[in-house]
C-alpha cells in the first residue's frame, strides 16, 4: 500500500477529512513560542561565554559596561553563589556498581571559579535593550587561567587526565550495571565464534528549529516567579526550577503555548532561566532572553555521544549465547537532570533487542569532559542500544558468511516466548519479529537485491542493503500516575486538560480523537487544553518525552471519558426518572428505554457540574518495527543516495495514522542526520567546538530521503485498554542501524563510524581498493 | 538612528531603529508580527522568510534601512479574506508541520518558489527547499504539500 492510500484513511472523523487543530493558528503566523511572550517593562538578558574550554577565572571586571547607555546590571557566579542557585536536578540513581556512591558535582547558574566548557556561562547583563545588553558583554574583561582540557571521554577516564571536578575523582560520576556479568563472561568462554564491535554513537544536538528563550517575571507579593519557556510539560519544568533554586514548586507558575520542537533538549531547565530569577527579583521586572543559534549549540543539552562495546557469543549453530555490553557514556561537563540516567535504564531495558539472548550483562562508565552537558535525545539511549545490538549482529553475519536476515531469524524471539523476561530484569510484553520481518523482508525483495545490485554495479555505483530489526521501551513515566480532567460546557464542548505539552506532537488533535471516540461526538467538539497554568499545579502527570504521552495521557483520556459517561448517567437519571443503572448512553446522548426520554451532553450540562477525572499508571510498552534500506554510493564522490527504504512497524493500536506517519517520517530522518552528517566536533587541542553554526553541522534537507514505505503489523499492547504502544523515537531507532549496515554492506566493509559523509564514504573505497 | 518607512501586508507603517537593526527584528519586535521566526544567526534554516516587493528573501540578511519604502508581506498577511492561500493549505492538508516553527518560513519560501516556477520537478522541489530547515517532518509531506499547492495554484 502506498503512502496515499494511508494519508485518505487518517483525520476522518466523522466522515469529514480534518487538518490537525493546531494547525490553523501555526499556518497563518498566530502560534505563540516563547519569544513571542513580551511582558511591559521588561529587560534583556545577554550571557558573557566561557571562549575556553577548562580554566581557573582569575578576576572578572565589568566596570567599563558603564558606557553603555541601558545597562542595568551584571550578575556573576557570586550572585550565584549568593543565591544558592549550584545544583540542577539530577535523576541518577545515587548507587552504582558495587554499591559505589554517585558523585554528581554542582552546576552553578553562573560559573563560580572556574570554566569547565566553551559556552559555560560567566557573566549575565542586563539592560533595556537586546543590543545594549550584548555590548555590554563585550566590554566586561575577564582574566583567566588556561587549564588543560580533555574533550575525549577515554583520555578523561585514564590516569593524571585533567580533573573537571574536585570531587568528581577520575571524572567519573559512576559506574554502573546491568545483568550478571559471569554467565555472560562463561557463554563468551564457550561460543563457537565471539563477535566484538566498538561502535561510537556520535556526539549530536537536537536542534529544534526553535531556539531556547524565556521570559521570568517576578511577583514580589507572593515571592514567586512567572515562566514562559519551552517545555515538555510544565509540571517537570516546575519541579526542576524548584529544585534548582531551592524552592517549593508553588512559587513557579509556567505558562506556554506553542513549542518549537523538543526531542529531549526541553527536558532540562537551564541555568540562564534561573539566572534570569535573580535579576528579575533583584530588578523587579520581567527578564527575557532569546539564545542565538550558535549559543544553542554550545549550551543546549547535545545527545547520544556513546561508545559502546559489543561482544556477542554464538554457538555453532549461530544462535546467540550471551552478549556483553560495555559503554561509555560521555556527559559533557556537568550532569544534566535525564542524561545518563535515561541512557542507562532505557538501555538495560531492552538490552538483548528482539532476540533470545540468555545471559545479558552491561557496564556503564558515566564520563565527564569540557565539553557541553548531554540529555535525552530522540530515544534516550534507545536508538544506541539497538545501534550496538544490530551493528554487532551484523557484523557477526558478515565473519560467519550468513545473511544477515537469517542470522536474525535463527535468533528472533517468538510470539509464544512473550511477555518476555530479559536477562536484565526487563519484562518484554509482546512482538512478533519473525512475523513482521518476514513482511519487510518479501516487501522489500531481499532476496532479489543481488539483481539490484548488479544494475546499480552497471552504472558504476555501489548498492548495498541493510536491515534493522528493533524494540524499545516506551510508556513508564516519572509521576506516580497521568491524570486528565474533562468536562463539559451547556454548549456541549468538552474540554480535556492534560500536562503533557506537545512540541509538535499534535496531542490537540490526537487525544481530541480518543475522547471523541469515547463520547461518540464530533472531534471538533473536543478542545483539549495542554498545561494550563491554573490548573496544572492541582494535576499529576508525565511530561511529553520517552515516546510515552499516547500511552499515559492519551489512554488516560479514553478513561477520562467513560468516567464522565458514567457520572453523567448518574445526573442524568434523575432527569429521565430512572435509575442510574437504566442510563444508556451514545452519540452525546443519555437515554433511557424505561422512560423513553433522552438527554444531551449539552442539556445536562447546562443543568449540573458534569465533569470527571481520569487516571492511570502505566508501565512500559514495546514498540517494534523492521526497517530495511537500500543505498546506491558513487564512488566518484563517496555521495550516498537512499534508494529505498521500508519499514514495517508494531505501534499497536493506532489512533491517528497521519500523526504517526509524520513521527516516523521525522524520526526516520533524524537518524538519516545523524548517520550521514550531523556531528557535534570539538578540538581535541582546544576544546573549541568546530560545528557551532548549521554551515558546519550538517542537518539533513529536503530531498535526502524521498520517500518511506511504511507498513504496520501490529501486536495490541494489553497494558492499557486501547492496545497502544508508544511511538516517536522509534523510527530513528530503526533508522541508524538499517542506514550504517547499508552502507557497510555497499562498501564491504565490517564497520564504519557515523558520520558517513562523502570525504569518509570516499576515502573508505580508496583504502579497500588499494587493499585488494 | 534610521527612520523606515515600509509597507507590511498592505498597511504603512513608520519606524526609528537602530542602523544595524535586521528586518526580521523590525518585523517581530518593532511591527509586533511574530509569525515571522528566527530559528539561526547565518541565513542558513529559512524560518524568518518573507517577501519583500514579491520576492521572497530571508528577513534576517536584510538591514531593516534597505526595506525602506518595500513592500512587505508576511506569513500574517498571506490568507485574504479569510481565505487560506494554496499553500497555506497544502500544509496543512499534507500534515507538512508538526512543531509549526518554520512553517511560516517555508510557506513563505514555497509561495516565492512557485511563483518563478509553477510547475517544479521533484528535483527542482528539493532544490527550491534546500534554503528551508524543519527537523520534525523529514520534508516527506513538505514535499507533498509543494506538489499539491502547485496543482492547486495551477488551475
Amino acid at each position: 500500500m502506498d503512502q496515499h492510500e494511508h494519508h485518505s484513511r487518517l483525520f476522518k472523523v466523522g466522515g469529514a477529512q480534518v487538518s490537525r487543530f493546531e494547525d490553523m493558528r501555526l499556518i497563518t503566523g498566530n502560534g505563540k513560542y516563547s519569544s513571542d511572550w513580551n511582558a511591559p517593562g521588561q529587560l534583556h538578558a545577554c550571557f558573557l561565554r566561557s571562549d575556553r574550554a577548562h580554566a581557573r577565572i582569575v578576576s572578572i571586571n565589568f566596570d567599563k559596561v558603564g558606557q553603555i547607555k541601558g545597562v542595568v546590571g551584571v550578575y556573576t557566579g557570586a550572585d550565584a553563589q549568593a543565591a544558592g542557585y549550584l545544583r540542577p536536578p539530577s535523576f541518577l540513581p545515587p548507587t552504582g556498581k558495587g554499591g559505589m556512591k554517585a558523585r554528581v558535582p554542582e552546576r552553578p547558574c553562573l560559573a563560580i571559579g572556574k570554566v569547565r566548557f566553551v559556552g559555560d556561562p560567566v557573566a549575565m547583563v542586563i539592560a533595556e535593550t537586546h543590543l545594549a545588553a550584548l555590548d555590554a558583554c563585550d566590554l566586561i574583561d575577564v582574566v583567566y587561567e588556561d587549564l588543560p582540557a580533555v574533550v575525549d571521554p577515554e583520555e578523561a577516564l585514564k590516569p593524571g587526565a585533567p580533573q573537571l571536578h574536585d570531587d568528581v575523582p577520575g571524572n567519573c560520576p559512576v559506574e554502573a550495571e546491568s545483568g550478571v556479568e559471569a554467565p555472560v563472561m562463561e557463554a563468551i568462554a564457550k561460543a563457537a565464534h565471539v563477535t566484538k564491535i566498538t561502535v561510537d554513537c556520535t556526539r549530536v544536538t537536537a536542534s529544534p528549529m526553535e531556539p531556547r528563550a524565556a521570559l521570568i517575571e517576578y511577583t514580589a507579593d507572593t515571592d514567586s516567579y512567572v515562566v514562559h519557556t519551552p517545555s515538555q510539560g510544565v509540571n517537570m519544568t516546575r519541579k526542576q526550577f524548584a529544585t534548582y533554586a531551592n524552592l517549593g514548586e508553588d512559587k513557579f507558575r509556567v505558562e506556554i503555548q506553542d513549542v518549537g520542537g523538543g526531542f529531549g533538549q526541553r527536558s532540562t531547565v537551564y541555568p540562564e532561566y534561573v539566572s534570569m530569577m535573580m535579576a528579575a527579583k533583584a530588578l523587579q521586572r520581567p527578564i527575557k532572553w532569546v539564545s542565538t543559534r550558535t549559543e544553542s549549540f554550545l549550551t543546549d543539552t547535545h545527545g547520544r555521544a556513546n561508545l559502546i562495546t559489543a561482544t556477542l557469543a554464538l554457538d555453532k549453530n549461530a544462535q546467540f549465547t550471551g552478549l556483553r555490553i560495555d559503554w561509555i557514556t560521555d556527559q559533557g561537563a556537568y550532569l544534566s537532570p535525564t542524561g545518563p540516567a535515561g541512557h542507562i535504564r532505557n538501555a538495560t531495558s531492552c538490552m538483548n533487542g528482539v532476540y533470545n539472548i540468555p545471559a545479558l550483562y552491561g557496564h556503564f562508565k558515566v564520563v565527564l569532559t569540557n565539553t557541553g552537558w548531554v540529555a535525552a535525545y530522540r530515544g534516550a539511549g534507545r536508538p544506541d542500544i539497538a545501534y550496538a545490538i544490530e551493528r554487532v549482529v551484523d557484523a557477526a553475519a558478515l565473519e560467519l558468511n550468513m545473511d544477515p536476515a537469517d542470522l536474525r531469524r535463527r535468533n528472533y524471539l517468538a510470539l509464544s516466548d512473550y511477555p518476555y523476561k530479559s536477562a536484565t530484569g526487563s519484562t518484554i510484553e509482546i512482538a512478533d519479529l519473525p512475523g513482521l520481518s518476514a513482511k519487510a523482508l518479501a516487501l522489500a525483495d531481499w532476496s532479489g537485491f543481488e539483481a539490484r545490485k548488479a544494475a546499480s554495479a552497471r552504472k558504476g555505483k555501489l548498492r548495498g542493503i541493510g536491515m534493522s530489526a528493533v524494540i524499545e521501551p516506551t510508556g513508564a513515566g516519572s509521576y506516580p500516575r497521568d491524570e486528565i480532567d474533562i468536562s463539559v460546557d451547556g454548549e456541549g464542548q468538552v474540554t480535556v486538560h492534560t500536562v503533557a505539552h506537545s512540541q509538535g506532537q499534535g496531542h490537540e488533535t490526537s487525544f481530541a480523537m480518543v475522547v471523541a471516540e469515547a463520547l461518540g461526538i464530533a472531534t471538533e467538539r473536543v478542545k483539549i487544553r495542554q498545561g494550563d497554568a491554573d490548573r496544572a499545579p492541582h494535576m499529576v502527570g508525565n511530561h511529553t518525552g520517552g515516546s510515552r504521552s499516547m500511552v499515559g495521557a492519551g489512554t488516560v483520556c479514553h478513561i477520562a471519558a467513560n468516567k464522565l459517561i458514567d457520572a453523567g448517567k448518574s445526573l442524568a437519571a434523575e432527569d429521565l426518572g430512572v435509575e442510574p443503572s437504566q442510563v444508556s448512553y451514545g452519540k452525546g446522548e443519555f437515554t433511557s428505554a424505561h422512560s423513553k426520554k433522552k438527554i444531551t451532553l449539552a442539556q445536562l450540562a447546562a443543568k449540573k457540574t458534569l465533569a470527571a477525572k481520569g487516571e492511570g499508571t502505566f508501565i512500559s510498552t514495546f514498540p517494534n518495527g523492521c526497517h530495511i534500506a537500500e543505498v546506491e554510493i558513487d564512488p566518484e564522490t563517496g555521495i550516498t543516495e537512499i534508494a529505498s527504504y521500508l519499514s514495517v512497524d508494531d505501534c499497536g493500536h493506532v489512533v491517528s495514522h497521519t500523526i504517526v506517519e509524520g513521527q516516523m517520517h521525522g524520526a526516520v530522518v533524524q537518524g538519516l542526520g545523524q548517520v550521514f552528517g550531523e556531528h557535534i566536533v570539538y578540538d581535541k587541542e582546544s576544546g573549541q567546538m568546530l560545528t557551532g553554526t548549521f554551515m558546519d553541522y550538517i542537518m539533513p534537507r529536503a530531498g535526502k530521503l524521498k520517500s518511506i514505505q511504511m507498513e504496520e503489523y501490529t501486536t495490541l499492547s494489553k497494558l492499557g485498554p486501547l492496545g497502544i504502544k508508544g511511538m516517536g523515537g522509534s523510527g530513528c531507532t530503526a533508522s541508524l542501524p538499517a542506514l550504517v549496515n547499508a552502507v557497510v554492506n555497499a562498501l564491504g566493509v565490517r564497520h564504519l563510524d557515523m558520520p558517513l559523509t562523502p570525504s569518509k564514504v570516499w576515502k573508505t573505497i580508496q583504502q579497500t581498493n588499494v587493499k585488494h | 538612528m534610521a527612520k523606515v518607512e515600509l509597507k507590511i501586508n498592505g498597511k504603512q507603517h513608520s519606524f526609528d531603529v537602530e542602523d544595524r537593526t535586521l528586518l526580521v527584528n523590525l518585523i517581530r519586535d518593532h511591527a509586533q508580527l511574530t509569525g515571522t521566526h528566527v530559528g539561526c544567526d547565518t541565513s542558513q534554516c529559512g524560518a524568518c522568510t518573507i517577501h519583500m516587493n514579491g520576492m521572497a528573501v530571508k528577513s534576517c540578511t536584510v538591514l531593516a534601512g534597505q526595506a525602506n519604502g518595500a513592500d512587505i508581506t508576511t506569513i500574517e498577511g498571506m490568507a485574504k479574506d479569510g481565505k487560506l492561500h494554496p499553500v497555506q493549505q497544502a500544509f496543512t492538508e499534507c500534515h507538512a508541520l508538526q512543531c509549526g516553527f518554520c512553517t511560516p518560513g517555508m510557506i513563505m519560501a514555497v509561495s516565492g518558489f512557485l511563483k518563478d516556477n509553477p510547475k517544479p520537478t521533484d528535483d527542482e522541489i528539493y532544490h527550491g527547499l534546500e534554503g528551508n530547515l524543519c527537523r520534525c517532518t523529514g520534508y516527506i509531506n513538505i514535499v507533498k504539500a509543494v506538489k499539491q499547492a502547485a496543482k492547486a495554484m495551477s488551475k
